[in-house]
């Protein structure tokens, strides 16, 4: 009886917690679109116009990389860049969730952790009516499977954890330095030229290839690229790189969240 | 007797202010510098002991800083301690600086949605009980608009609406009463009497001791996060009263 009174107890809490996300996703993308439902498709409008000054930059130097062909070139710099998009958005709206958030939990009791989370489901919720649609379309154009459209949902989820993993780690340190953003921004920006999206990674030097294996972004790239763009069958080695990076930095965030929760009420 | 809230030896350190490094660069220096300390801490609740029946009306009284606030975030569970135990049975409603959760920028409709959901509730319940809490607060023509254009008292007058639109179990108030104009300040004495009358556990800080004494049965005396004394509420107050008398201050 124990068993079944603490299984109602963790269901109702599940279910607050959902609640909560529905609030608090409501309110972001109210907060960001002021009711105007198009007002999503703005979030398009950065890769969009970063892909067309990509190609008018460097796509004819770049094109023999991709078969010679620019288009080639220009759907893999898209897919790059939403890609990157997504985590940069999210993590540095997840750095200052629970900061910005401090007032509201001195007051109510709400479990922390559903700030950060919110943000990354939000984010969701924005690419899943931006951008998904159009990398569906190309999958199915390139591939003719619908196979890799669904395969597409494995690295995606690697993504999602990736960023959560890094929410709930820089989400946490905000709240002891918050100088934080700083520096972020600056990590931010280094990984979006050092991440291969504009460019092949063939044309760096054999000695700093094996440092992108540091890039956490890049097994998701690299895997999205194949599923979407390649028009073969999914790689399964590289969804699952692309998987178990996600996870491995949701473990260290989260522990890291966990970890340090408890010093967060004196500092906010 | 059914306790309704029982605290066990409940202490609570937390960081002092001034020691807050806030910096990555400091803190980075600090270490290299080899001046980095570790960040001290104040005991802001020393072992409270102390168990309240389901129904009792308790006063909360103490010097400012004593821990009377933060007492009640332990209660509500917005703070842990940092050992002993709280256990609370009921639903709380915690008006602890009523408003203070709004988003300015959602309309009155949304944040009342937003807020109760944050206060325990379900969106299909708040849904349903929107107009019952416009109308309380006399917010109607409101509805749409977003709270950053509502005056102050209007955002107390909403969060008290949101806050108390459901019977609690257990009621804290912390000097909530200067919500609004006078009209709305009777309203919201009479939804608390209400709730009184209804066999609500309520918890009540004030400075005003003689509103201590006329309402509450038992008193709380907190000093420097102590419990100094336990008892009726007129002991209670005369205790409180007696030592700052003999240091030579006058209430």
């Amino acid at each position: 009886m124990d068993i079944t009174f603490k299984n109602t107890l963790a269901l109702l809490q599940a279910h607050r917690y959902w609640e909560l996300i529905q609030v608090l996703v409501t309110r972001n993308l109210k907060g960001r679109y002021r009711g105007s439902f198009l007002g999503v498709y703005w979030s398009l409008l950065n890769p969009l116009v970063m892909t067309g000054l990509y190609t008018a930059i460097f796509g004819t130097a770049f094109s023999q990389y991709y078969d010679n062909s620019i288009p080639k070139y220009v759907l893999a710099v898209f897919t790059g860049l939403i890609i990157l998009n997504f985590f940069s958005t999210s993590t540095m709206q997840g750095l200052s969730s629970v900061v910005g958030n401090g007032a509201l939990l001195n007051k109510i009791r709400v479990p922390i952790s559903i700030f950060p989370v919110s943000i990354v489901a939000a984010n969701i919720f924005q690419f899943v009516v931006g951008a998904l649609p159009l990398l569906v379309i190309v999958t199915l154009f390139t591939s003719g499977n619908i196979l890799n459209v669904l395969a597409l949902s494995f690295p995606l989820l690697g993504l999602i954890f990736l960023c959560m993993g890094v929410s709930f780690l820089v989400s946490a340190l905000y709240v002891s330095f918050r100088d934080l953003p700083y520096f972020y921004e600056l990590l931010v920006f280094a990984l979006t030229i050092a991440t291969p999206i504009f460019y092949p990674p063939e044309i760096l030097p054999e000695k700093i290839r094996p440092l992108l294996l540091l890039n956490p972004l890049l097994p998701v790239i690299e895997s999205i690229r194949q599923i979407a763009l390649s028009g073969k069958l999914p790689d399964f080695t590289l969804i699952g790189n692309a998987c178990i990076g996600g996870v491995v930095m949701l473990i260290i965030g989260w522990s890291f969240f966990r970890w340090k929760q408890s010093q967060f009420m004196d500092l906010l | 007797m059914t306790e309704a809230i029982q605290l066990t030896n409940v202490s609570l350190l937390r960081r002092t202010q001034e020691e807050f490094s806030y910096d990555l660069k400091k803190t980075v220096l600090s270490f290299i510098e080899g001046k980095y300390r570790a960040p001290s801490k104040r005991l802001t609740l020393d072992q409270v002991d102390f168990t309240i029946g389901v129904g009792e009306k308790v006063g909360i009284i103490g010097a400012n800083g004593s821990g009377k606030s933060t007492l009640l975030k332990v209660i509500s569970g917005i703070l842990q301690p940092s050992s002993g135990n709280v256990y609370v049975s009921g639903k709380i409603a915690p008006l602890i600086e009523l408003g203070a959760g709004f988003d300015p920028d959602l309309s009155v409709r949304d944040n009342i949605i937003y807020y109760g959901v944050l206060l325990g509730f379900s969106r299909k319940e708040m849904k349903k009980k929107a107009n019952s809490i416009l109308d309380f607060a006399e917010l109607e023509d409101y509805a749409l608009a977003p709270v950053k254009s509502l005056s102050s008292g209007m955002v107390s007058r909403l969060g008290f609406a949101i806050a108390t639109d459901v019977q609690p179990d257990i009621l804290i108030l912390d000097e909530v009463l200067s919500v609004g104009d006078q009209s709305f300040k009777d309203k919201c004495k009479q939804r608390i009497g209400k709730f009184w009358n209804a066999n609500a556990t309520v918890l009540l800080v004030s400075h005003d001791l003689v509103y201590i004494e006329q309402s509450c049965e038992r008193a709380i005396w907190l000093d420097h996060g102590k419990v100094r004394f336990e008892g009726s509420a007129s002991e209670a107050v005369n205790h409180y009263l007696n030592p700052v008398k003999e240091n030579g201050s006058i209430v």
